[in-house]
């Protein structure tokens, strides 16, 4: 039971898993985001490229409300549905909305606890008491996430013991653990070496069957390996969002062509 | 005309992949008219150094393929930079091979140039003139990008096609009576074809600059029609 929809997440409603509409964003005085319109498609991984102070990271936040945190932003025009629900909608609850749509930083950030209590956390969270359910879950979880192997024989270590791309996959195990909608994830790599890159990405790849990604990248490569559909901004506006293959070998814009291939004055 | 690249070395790395194309074109045009020369004026040094030179031509695709592969591992290009180094080593694979055609000719004329009997070689003449008029228009249309000259190449490789139907129909008729000058006149029938061929290979080269400039794979054009665009969606 998805705590957002409070229905199985079986149960069909639209192609898209987030609707982005008309979304205006500001910090302040400063608008960030311009008016910005797409469809994030169920069980498809989409990138999000684009320089630094673009908005993209912006966006990514906004869809689990994580800006409602800074003081003095808010969305001035448009809204974001998540399985057809509008997310600032009052009867939303944004602890719950962030069980659904959930995220992985830029740098891994495990709870100062054992590897166990990491991925239970959101399930203990959510009120699961059964020890078997708990057990269970975590170790699907890690299996999920590529570390069981890695982890099984010293579960209740701290986790802070992992290496940096162990903690990665364990806090993706940990997102995924109370089976969201939604995954965003905020440059998940640009700490990790190729290795751990590749693992994470394998993993993306093979979750996307299950969940619906959002990835942040600065890395162009890793947009054109890993998602399913690329959305480039610039200055707060989306210039283009296309299937990532025509993104790659024949973007429609030329501001997106010079950026991709490194033009971009 | 495109911005340049933020990281010069890789506008110095496509440049230099384009130059080697362009010189490999040169080197290939001049190899099929000295081969032609060689047939219509009878002369065997010439010939011979049509042969002795293709070994430059078939270096060239090497390093091209060399400096295509490069470009990809360091640079990992993408959108018209990656269409680029893949038009690139495909225009040097057919360059290769027509220069290859070129030394048939040359071959095919020692032969008959080793023959004291004359031959009527200028009948191939105008097949060289629409050879050469679609391979310097395939070539052109690489070196601009040029997409209106790259797809109108199939119309005159048909004309090619049907002078060259001709030209075989005329020399085989002239077989039957041809006494002592059937193997020349066989020879001059490879000619042809070679010359055919090069239009094809031409051919080839415009569609791929098509692609180059469009990202439009107009290959096959005819038999399956209009090829959807990759990836739209």
């Amino acid at each position: 039971m998805h705590d957002l929809l409070e229905k199985p997440a079986t149960a069909p409603t639209s192609t898209a898993a987030v609707e982005i509409r008309n979304v205006s964003f500001n910090y302040g005085s400063s608008q960030a985001l311009k008016d910005i319109t797409l469809d994030l498609k169920k069980n498809e991984v989409t990138a999000f490229i684009g320089p630094s102070g673009c908005g993209k990271s912006t966006l990514l936040r906004c869809i689990n409300r994580m800006n409602d945190e800074i003081v003095g932003t808010r969305i001035t025009q448009g809204e974001i549905l998540v399985e057809g629900i509008n997310i600032h909608h009052p009867s939303v609850d944004v602890v719950k909305l962030r069980r659904d749509v959930g995220m992985v930083f830029q740098k891994s950030n495990p709870f100062p606890s054992s590897i166990f209590e990491n991925v239970a956390f959101g399930l203990r969270m959510r009120g699961e008491r059964n020890n078997a359910v708990i057990a269970q879950t975590v170790e699907e979880s890690l299996k999920a996430a590529a570390l069981w192997d890695e982890v099984k024989d010293r579960l209740q270590e701290s986790a802070l013991g992992l290496s940096g791309g162990q903690q990665q996959r364990l806090c993706i195990a940990r997102t995924i653990a109370v089976k969201p909608l939604v995954v965003l994830m905020d440059e998940p790599c640009s700490a990790l070496d190729p290795i751990a890159t590749a693992k994470v990405e394998e993993l993306v790849w093979n979750l996307k069957h299950d969940y619906t990604f959002v990835i942040v990248t600065h890395n162009m490569q890793q947009a054109a390996r890993v998602s399913d559909r690329t959305a480039f901004f610039y200055m707060g506006e989306l210039i283009e969002f296309s299937d990532t293959k025509r993104m790659f070998s024949n973007p429609r814009v030329r501001k997106t062509e010079e950026y991709i291939t490194g033009r971009f004055g | 005309m495109n911005q340049p690249h933020i990281f010069h070395e890789i506008d110095n790395a496509m440049t230099g992949l384009k130059d080697k194309v362009l010189l490999m074109a040169s080197l290939t045009r001049q190899n099929l008219e000295r081969a032609i020369q060689a047939l219509l004026t009878r002369d065997i040094d010439l010939a011979r150094m049509v042969i002795g030179d293709d070994s430059d031509v078939d270096d060239l695709e090497v390093k091209i393929d060399q400096q295509g592969m490069d470009i990809l591992v360091r640079f990992h290009p993408v959108a018209s930079d990656l269409r680029l180094v893949i038009t690139s080593m495909k225009t040097a694979h057919n360059l290769e091979r027509i220069s290859d055609h070129a030394v048939t000719i040359a071959k095919r004329a020692k032969k008959i140039c080793k023959s004291a009997e004359p031959l009527e070689t200028t009948i191939i003449e105008p097949l060289y003139t629409m050879a050469e008029k679609i391979l310097r228009d395939a070539l052109l249309a690489y070196t601009d990008a040029n997409t209106d000259l790259g797809e109108g190449l199939k119309s005159c490789d048909k004309a090619l096609d049907a002078a060259h139907k001709e030209v075989i129909a005329l020399l085989s008729s002239r077989l039957e009576s041809s006494g002592g000058r059937a193997e020349n006149l066989l020879h001059l029938i490879l000619v042809a074809r070679s010359l055919e061929r090069i239009g094809d290979l031409a051919v080839n080269i415009g569609e791929d600059s098509v692609f180059l400039s469009e990202a439009r794979d107009i290959r096959h054009e005819q038999r399956k029609g209009p090829a959807p665009v990759e990836g739209q969606g």
